[in-house]
C-alpha cells in the first residue's frame, strides 16, 4: 500500500465521528522518528491519514533515540551523579518540545519530575531492578507525552495512553527477578472491552512501546526489541486492521544488506516464513513480535519513515497460491558445535537423554541438531558465558566419558528459508555445488519445510553469501523476477545512486546491425569505441601503473591493435597468443606470458624472446632451472580462496589448479635463487565476475605483505575479473571505488608498482552476437525459440550457466509477453542460449541479439556438429 | 631522490670494495644518516621525531653519541646490500669497545642473511677501532619515565600492562607507519610517540642492481633510535618486551649458531645496556621486562587481557590495512600465527581462542608441517619471532589432555604419532610459567615481573 507524501499540516479532523466498530490501526515508530520536530510531522501525517482511512489509531513509540541507554547509564551512577544525569535529560526533551513549538507542557513536566524524584531517591523497598525498570521507563513516558500534545496541537484530537493499564506481563515461575522486571513477556488475547472502552473515549491514542505492568502493578520493561513487541501486542489486543512499524529501511531483505548489496526486498511474507528469517539473523523485526500477530491473524507492515512511498514488507497469513520459493538467506556467527559419538549410542535406551542432561547442567541451549547412528552433532549459540568462561571444557570433559566429543568453532549457520523448501531441492545443485568447496559440519531441515542449514567455517561467510544469493537467483530458486514476492535491491534503493546506466550502444547501432544481420548470420559485432572507452575509464584515474590485456577474451586482431593504440600491454597464456600479439602490435608493447601447466618448449620460447615470464608452481625451476638463469621472473601464487560467478571461472583455493600455495613459497624462493633467477614480481587472480570493488585492493594489500618478505619484488599484479553485470537492472562495476580502495592500499605500500590484466572487463560489452530465429516449437508447457547461432558460437550459456540478455532486435519494443526457452541448432540437450525469456512473439528470419558477448565468445568458438560458429565483424 | 646525490651512477653493491659510513647530522627532528659503496652515491636515511623539543645543552654530548651509535647499527640495512670486504667510518674512529659491539651486532644480527645467502661472515665484518675512549659517560637526571616501545603482539602489551600495574609512568613508542601497531598503543591509553624512519629509496634501486637481500637486526635498529628518542623526550629508561626463548638459537650452521632474533637476545641487550652506560648517560637503562619469562609464561599474562583480544596481531604477514575480521590481521599460516594460537590455547576457554584467529589452525591438516616445525619435529625451529620447542610441546600435551581439544586433527596427530616418540619427561606446561634467569630491570620497575606473573 504505497504511501504518497502526505501535506505538512493536517486539515481539519475528520469531521464524521467513527463509529464504535471502526477498524484499528496500530503505527509504531523508533527512536530516531520522535527524535526531531521534523519527524513528529511525518508521525502526525501518517496517523492522521490512517485516521482519514476511517480506523482508530494507536501510535506506540520508543524513547527518543539515545535516552534509553542515558536512562540505564545513570542507574548504574553513584547516587551523587545520577541527579545531574536526569538534568540533562530534562534539558534534552524540553529543547525538542521548544523545536516542536509548544511551550512547557504540563504532561511531560509531570514525567520529569518524576524522573528526578526516582534519580534522587534511589531504589526503595522494591528493590534494585524494580527501581531500574521504573527509571527506565520514563524514556517512553516522555515521549509519548510529548506526542500526545503536539499531535493534538496540530489538529489530531490524541488521547495519551498507558499502556501498562492494557496489558500485563505473564507469571512465568520459572523466570528470575530480573527476568520478570527487565526482559518480561505478555500473551495478549483480543480484548473487545478494552476496544470498546478506548473507542468510547477517543480516536487516536498514543502510547509507549517497552512498558508493561506485571502482576502486582509494578511497572516491567519487555526487553530488547521492546517496542516493536508493544505494537504486536496492541495489534492482538485490539484484533487491528494492521501494525505498521515504521523504521529506517524498508523492510526485510532476501538476505542481510550489508554483506549482500543486492539483497532483495520481501514484499509479502507468511507469518512462518518472517519467524525463521528473523530468527536466523535479520535485524530489522524482533522475532518476538509475530507470534501475538500470528494467532489473532493481524498483518504486520514493515515501512521505511523517510521513504513512505516504498512498498515495505507484509507479514501476514499464508498464501496458498504462490510459486515456491526460496526467500531468504540468513547467517548466524560465533556458532560453536558439538560432535559426539560412539558406538554405544546405536538402539540405547536413554543416550541422548544422558548427553542433553549434560548441557542443560551447565547452562548450554542446544540450537541445531543433526544425528547418526553413531554421531549427534549439536550447535551452541555464542553466549558470553560460552566465550569467557570454561563451560565448554566442562562440558567436554563430562561428555568425554560416554563418547568422544569433539568441539567445532568457530562455525557459521547459513540457512535458506522458505516455504516448501524440499521442494526446490531439484533446484539448489549450483548451491549444493558451492557447498561442496567448503567444509560443512551440519545440515539440518525441519519437518515444517521452512529452512535448509548448513554449518560451515565463519571465515568463508562473507565471501559466500552474495555468491549463494546470486546463485539462488540464477537458478530461479529465489523468484527475484516475481514482483508480488521481491521488491527492488538494497543497492537500488540505498545503495550509491543507482544512475541510470547509459543505454548500450546497441540500441542506437540498431538499423546496422539489422543490415548486418541480413547479409549474414550469425554474426558476431564488435564495437571498437566501447573497447577504447573501457580501456580509458580505467587508465583514467592514474592509480596502475601497468594494464595488460587479457589476450584470451578476444585475440581479434583490430582489438589488438585498438587496445596497444590505448597504451596496454598484453597478457598471453600460449604461444599462439603471443604470436598473434608479435603479429598485431607494436613491438614495443609489453607483453606477459602467464601459461598454465604448459609444456617445456612454451617456456623456453616465450624467454628466449624476452618475455616476462610467470610461474605458479615449483616444477618449472626444479626441472627446466637452466632456462631460467638471470631471467626476471614473476610468480602467481594462490591466495587460499577463490571468487567468481561459477565454479569453472573460479581461480583461486584448492579446487583449482591455478597458482602456488602459499606454503611453497620458501621452497620456490630457494628454488629461483638455485637457478639464478630473480622474482620481480608477485601475481595473483582469484575469478572473474567479480563486482566488490574492495576486491583488488585487498589482493594487492596481501600480496604486499607477502612481497615484504621477499625483497626483490618490484611489481605487483592483482589480476583481473573485474565483473560485467549481465541484468541489465544489474548496477555496474564501480570503477572509481576501485581504483580509490587501490590508491589507498598503495599509499601503505608506495615501493610496488599495480598492474592488473583485465579481459573480459574491456571488450564483454563492446560485443554482440547476431542470429536469426528459424522456427519455434511447442512442448508442454515450454516454448522453444531456434536461433541460427548455437552453443558452437557461444558456449557461455551451457559451460559456465552464463545469462546473456537476449532482444528481438527486430521487435526492440514490442511487448515482450511471450515466454521462450532459446536454443540454438547443435545436437546437444545443453545447446540452450537462454531460458525462460520474455520476448515480443517471434517469427522465422527476426534478428535476435545476445548481448555481452565480446569475450570468451569467438574465442571459444567451435565447429562442433561440424557447423561453422559465427563469424566476426568490427564497426566503430 | 633529488636530494641525493645522482652522480656517480649506482653499482652492484656486491661488486664493491668498502662500505662506508659517510655522516650523520641531527636538525629540527630529523636524523640524517648517510652510508657509502665505495665512492657511489650516498645512501640517506632519516629518522624523524615528531615535535621534537629542543635539546637541553646538558644532553647535547650524549644525544651525539647516541646518534653516532644509531648510525652505526643503522647502517646493516645497507652494508648488506654488498657485505664489501672494508668497513669504513668517515670523521671518526670508534673506540674499542664501540667497535666490539659493531662487530658482534653485524656478525650475529645478520647470522640468518649469511645462512639463507650461503655467506661466511666470520672474519670479514671487522670495523675500525683504535679511536680514543671519551670520558665516562655522566648521569643527566634523566626524567624517571619508560619508553615502551609497542609492536602490536602480544608481548609489548603484556610489558605496557605490568608497567601500568606498578604505576610507572610510560610512553608507548614505535618506530615507522602501521595501523596495526596504532590502534594497539591508542588501546594502551599511554602518551604515544611514533617515530619515522624513512630508508634511503636508493635501497630499492639496489636490490634491482642485484644487492643481497634477507633478515637485518631490525631490534637493535630500533634500539638505537630510541636511545636517542629517550635523550631527546626526556626518559631514562627504555624497556623492551623480549622474552626468554629470543635468546636461544634457530639452528647451527657450519659451527655458527643462528638466532632469527638475536638482536631480542639476552647477549645483546647486555652489551647494549653496558654500551649506553658507559658511552652516552650513566642513568640511561636499557632492558627487557619480559627477559625473565618463558612466551608460554606471557602468553598466559596476555590472556587475561582481554581488551586487546580484537587489536593484537603477532602475525608476521605485516598487514598494513586493517580490516574488521580476524583473516585481516592473522593469515592462519606463518609460524608466529601457529605459535601465537598454541600458546595461547591453554590459558583461554577455546569458543574464545578461535573467536581471536576467525578459524581453528589445529583443526587443519594444511597447517601440519608449520606445526611440526614449532615443535622441531622432522624440522628445525623456523626462522621467527617463535617460542622455543620444548614450549610448543608442553602447549601441545596440555591440549592433548583437554577433551574440547584432543579430537582436533593436529592435537590428536600429536598424540597418535609425535608423543610416542619424544622425551615425555619435559611435557609439564606449570615449570615454563615461573620465571627464572637474569634480567637488567632497574629496581624500579621490579614489581612488574610480579605483575606479569600474575602474582
Amino acid at each position: 500500500m504505497p504511501d504518497a507524501p502526505l501535506p505538512a499540516t493536517v486539515s481539519a479532523p475528520a469531521a464524521a465521528p467513527l463509529p464504535p466498530a471502526a477498524p484499528w490501526i496500530v503505527v509504531k515508530f523508533g527512536g530516531t522518528s520522535v527524535a526531531t520536530r521534523e519527524r513528529w510531522d511525518t508521525i502526525l501525517r501518517l496517523a492522521a491519514s490512517r485516521r482519514a482511512e476511517g480506523a482508530r489509531v494507536v501510535v506506540v513509540v520508543s524513547a527518543l533515540s539515545g535516552v534509553t541507554d542515558a536512562l540505564k547509564a545513570l542507574c548504574a551512577l553513584p547516587p551523587d551523579e545520577r541527579v545531574a544525569a536526569a538534568g540533562r535529560l530534562t534539558e534534552r526533551h524540553r529543547a525538542l518540545a521548544a523545536e516542536m513549538g509548544l511551550g512547557r507542557v504540563e504532561a511531560m513536566e509531570r514525567w520529569l519530575d518524576s524522573l528526578q524524584r526516582a534519580a534522587a531517591d534511589g531504589p526503595g523497598a522494591g528493590g534494585e531492578l524494580a527501581w531500574q525498570a521504573e527509571v527506565q521507563a520514563h524514556g517512553e513516558l516522555l515521549s509519548s507525552a510529548l506526542g500526545a500534545v503536539f499531535l493534538t496541537a496540530k489538529g489530531l484530537s490524541t488521547q495519551w495512553l498507558d499502556a501498562r493499564t492494557c496489558y500485563a506481563a505473564t507469571d512465568l515461575p520459572f523466570l528470575n527477578e530480573r527476568a520478570r522486571l527487565l526482559s518480561a513477556q505478555v500473551e495478549p488475547r483480543h480484548d473487545p472491552a478494552l476496544a470498546a472502552d478506548l473507542a468510547a473515549r477517543g480516536e487516536v491514542f498514543i502510547t509507549q512501546g517497552f512498558i508493561a505492568r506485571d502482576g502486582q502493578g509494578r511497572t516491567v520493561l519487555l526487553g530488547r526489541g521492546g517496542s516493536d513487541t508493544s505494537a504486536s501486542y496492541f495489534g492482538a489486543l485490539l484484533r487491528a486492521a494492521r501494525v505498521e512499524i515504521w523504521t529506517d529501511v524498508a523492510g526485510m531483505f532476501s538476505a542481510n544488506p550489508r554483506q549482500v548489496p543486492a539483497a532483495r526486498l520481501l514484499t509479502r511474507l507468511d507469518y512462518e516464513e518472517a519467524q525463521e528469517i528473523a530468527t536466523t539473523g535479520a535485524k530489522v523485526l524482533h522475532p518476538r513480535c509475530l507470534s501475538p500477530l500470528r494467532e489473532a491473524r493481524v498483518p504486520l507492515l514493515i515501512k521505511d519513515t523517510q521513504r513512505p512511498e516504498l512498498a515495505g514488507t507484509e507479514i501476514g497469513p499464508e498464501v496458498r497460491e504462490q510459486a515456491p520459493s526460496i526467500k531468504a538467506i540468513s547467517s548466524r556467527r560465533g556458532i560453536t558445535l558439538v560432535s559426539m559419538e560412539s558406538v554405544g549410542m546405536w538402539q540405547q535406551v536413554g543416550f541422548l537423554a544422558d548427553v542433553f542432561a549434560h548441557f542443560k547442567r551447565h547452562g548450554l541451549s542446544v540450537d541445531l541438531i543433526g544425528s547418526a547412528e553413531t554421531n549427534v552433532t549439536v550447535s551452541l549459540d555464542p553466549t558470553e558465558n560460552l566465550l569467557d568462561s570454561d563451560v565448554v571444557a566442562a562440558l567436554a570433559a563430562d561428555l568425554a566419558r560416554v563418547c568422544r566429543v569433539k568441539v567445532i568453532a568457530p562455525c557459521a549457520a547459513v540457512t535458506l528459508v522458505g516455504r516448501g523448501m524440499r521442494g526446490m531441492l531439484h533446484k539448489l545443485s549450483a548451491v549444493l555445488a558451492e557447498f561442496g568447496q567448503l567444509r560443512v559440519h551440519l545440515i539440518t531441515q525441519s519437518s515444517n519445510n521452512l529452512n535448509l542449514t548448513f554449518v560451515v567455517d565463519e571465515d568463508v561467510v562473507d565471501d559466500l553469501l552474495p555468491r549463494l544469493h546470486e546463485m539462488l537467483v540464477r537458478a530461479g530458486a529465489l523468484r527475484a523476477d516475481d514482483a508480488t514476492l521481491f521488491g527492488p535491491s538494497w543497492q537500488a534503493l540505498y545503495g550509491r545512486a543507482a544512475a541510470a546506466a547509459p543505454a548500450p550502444w546497441w540500441r542506437a547501432a540498431r538499423p546496422r546491425l539489422l543490415k548486418l544481420a541480413a547479409e549474414r548470420s550469425p554474426r558476431y559485432v564488435y564495437h571498437l569505441p566501447t573497447v577504447r572507452a573501457h580501456a580509458r575509464a580505467l587508465r583514467a584515474s592514474g592509480v596502475i601503473d601497468r594494464l595488460y590485456y587479457a589476450v584470451k577474451a578476444n585475440p581479434h586482431p583490430v582489438l589488438l591493435r585498438a587496445l596497444a593504440e590505448e597504451g596496454l600491454g598484453f597478457e598471453c597464456v600460449s604461444p599462439g597468443e603471443l604470436a598473434a600479439v608479435a603479429a598485431n602490435v607494436p613491438a614495443s608493447a609489453p607483453r606477459l606470458f602467464t601459461p598454465n601447466f604448459a609444456p617445456r618448449g612454451d617456456y623456453a620460447e616465450a624467454l628466449a624472446d624476452g618475455i616476462l615470464t610467470t610461474l605458479d608452481a615449483l616444477h618449472p625451476l626444479q626441472h627446466w632451472g637452466r632456462l631460467f638463469k638471470g631471467r626476471e621472473i614473476a610468480l602467481r601464487v594462490d591466495l587460499g580462496r577463490g571468487l567468481g560467478h561459477h565454479d569453472k571461472v573460479r581461480t583461486g583455493g584448492e579446487g583449482s589448479k591455478f597458482g602456488l600455495p602459499l606454503d611453497q613459497l620458501d621452497a620456490f624462493l630457494a628454488l629461483a635463487d638455485d637457478c639464478g633467477a630473480r622474482l620481480r614480481g608477485l601475481h595473483a587472480h582469484l575469478g572473474s565476475g567479480i563486482l566488490d570493488a574492495a576486491h583488488w585492493g585487498e589482493v594487492y594489500a596481501q600480496l604486499a605483505s607477502l612481497a615484504e618478505r621477499i625483497g626483490s619484488i618490484e611489481f605487483l599484479n592483482v589480476g583481473g575479473g573485474l565483473g560485467v553485470p549481465a541484468h541489465p537492472d544489474d548496477l555496474p562495476l564501480d570503477v572509481h571505488a576501485v581504483m580509490r580502495h587501490l590508491a589507498e592500499v598503495k599509499r601503505a605500500y608506495p615501493q610496488y608498482a599495480l598492474w592488473m590484466e583485465p579481459g573480459r572487463y574491456l571488450v564483454a560489452e563492446a560485443g554482440v552476437l547476431l542470429a536469426r530465429v528459424t522456427q519455434d516449437k511447442r512442448k508442454g508447457a515450454a516454448h522453444y525459440l531456434g536461433a541460427d547461432a548455437g552453443m558452437n558460437s557461444l558456449i557461455r550459456p551451457a559451460l559456465y550457466a552464463a545469462w546473456h540478455e537476449i532482444v528481438n532486435l527486430s521487435r526492440l519494443d514490442a511487448e515482450a509477453d511471450t515466454l521462450y526457452q532459446v536454443v540454438g541448432p547443435i545436437c546437444e540437450t545443453g545447446d540452450v542460449l537462454g531460458s525462460d525469456r520474455r520476448l515480443p512473439a517471434s517469427a522465422e528470419g527476426d534478428v535476435l541479439l545476445i548481448a555481452n558477448a565480446g569475450a570468451y565468445g569467438a574465442a571459444m568458438a567451435s565447429r562442433y556438429n561440424l557447423r561453422e560458429p559465427a563469424e566476426e565483424t568490427v564497426i566503430e | 631522490m633529488s636530494a641525493e646525490k645522482t652522480m656517480p651512477a649506482l653499482q652492484d653493491p656486491r661488486q664493491a670494495q668498502a662500505f662506508r659510513f659517510v655522516r650523520c647530522g641531527y636538525a629540527d627532528g630529523v636524523a640524517e644518516l648517510a652510508y657509502a659503496f665505495d665512492d657511489g652515491p650516498e645512501l640517506v636515511e632519516r629518522v624523524v621525531f615528531p615535535q621534537a623539543p629542543a635539546l637541553p645543552a646538558e644532553r647535547r654530548a650524549a644525544f651525539d653519541a647516541a646518534l653516532r651509535l644509531l648510525h652505526l647499527v643503522a647502517g646493516v640495512s645497507y652494508y648488506k646490500a654488498g657485505v664489501p670486504a672494508r668497513i669504513v667510518v668517515d670523521g671518526w674512529t670508534p673506540d674499542a669497545a664501540a667497535a666490539a659491539l659493531m662487530d658482534e651486532l653485524y656478525l650475529h644480527g645478520l647470522a640468518e642473511f649469511a645462512y639463507r645467502n650461503r655467506l661466511d661472515l666470520r672474519g670479514r665484518i671487522r670495523f675500525p677501532r683504535g679511536g680514543t675512549a671519551g670520558a665516562p659517560a655522566t648521569t643527566l637526571h634523566l626524567p624517571r619515565r619508560t619508553l615502551v616501545p609497542i609492536g602490536g603482539g602480544k608481548d609489548s602489551l603484556v610489558a605496557v600492562e605490568a608497567l601500568k600495574r606498578i604505576g610507572e609512568q610510560a610512553t608507548a613508542a614505535w618506530v615507522g607507519r602501521s595501523a596495526l601497531i596504532e590502534a594497539c598503543a591508542s588501546r594502551t591509553g599511554l602518551p604515544m610517540l611514533n617515530l619515522g624512519r624513512e630508508l634511503s629509496p636508493l635501497l630499492f634501486e639496489l636490490n634491482r642492481l642485484g644487492a643481497w637481500n634477507g633478515h637485518i637486526p631490525v631490534t637493535a635498529i630500533n634500539s638505537a633510535i630510541l636511545a636517542c628518542a629517550a635523550l631527546l623526550y626526556g626518559h631514562d629508561t627504555i624497556a623492551f618486551a623480549n622474552e626468554r626463548s629470543a635468546s636461544s638459537a634457530t639452528l647451527e650452521y657450519e659451527g655458527q649458531a643462528v638466532n632469527h632474533q638475536w638482536s631480542k637476545g639476552l647477549a645483546f641487550e647486555r652489551m647494549f645496556h653496558a654500551y649506553l652506560k658507559s658511552h652516552v648517560a650513566a642513568d640511561l637503562h636499557y632492558c627487557s621486562l619480559l627477559r625473565p619469562f618463558s612466551e608460554l609464561a606471557v602468553t598466559r599474562a596476555f590472556a587475561r587481557l582481554p581488551q586487546y583480544f580484537d587489536a593484537f596481531s603477532s602475525c608476521n604477514r605485516n598487514f598494513r590495512i586493517l580490516g574488521p575480521r580476524p583473516a585481516d590481521r592473522w593469515c592462519g599460516q606463518c609460524p608466529k600465527c601457529h605459535f601465537v594460537f598454541l600458546a595461547l590455547a591453554p590459558f583461554l576457554p577455546k569458543p574464545r581462542l578461535l573467536a581471536i584467529f576467525g578459524r581453528n589452525l589445529l583443526d587443519d591438516d594444511a597447517q601440519t608441517a608449520g606445526f611440526d616445525a614449532l615443535m622441531e619435529y622432522r624440522d628445525h625451529k623456523p626462522f621467527e619471532c617463535v617460542g622455543e620447542a620444548a614450549e610448543a610441546r608442553a602447549a601441545m600435551e596440555a591440549l592433548a589432555q583437554r577433551p574440547e581439544w584432543r579430537e582436533d586433527a593436529l592435537v590428536a596427530r600429536y598424540r597418535e604419532e609425535i608423543r610416542p616418540q619424544i622425551l615425555t619427561a619435559q611435557l609439564a606446561l606449570e615449570p615454563w610459567l615461573e620465571p627464572s634467569g637474569e634480567h637488567l630491570l632497574p629496581a624500579r620497575l621490579s614489581g612488574a615481573l610480579d605483575a606479569i606473573r600474575g602474582a
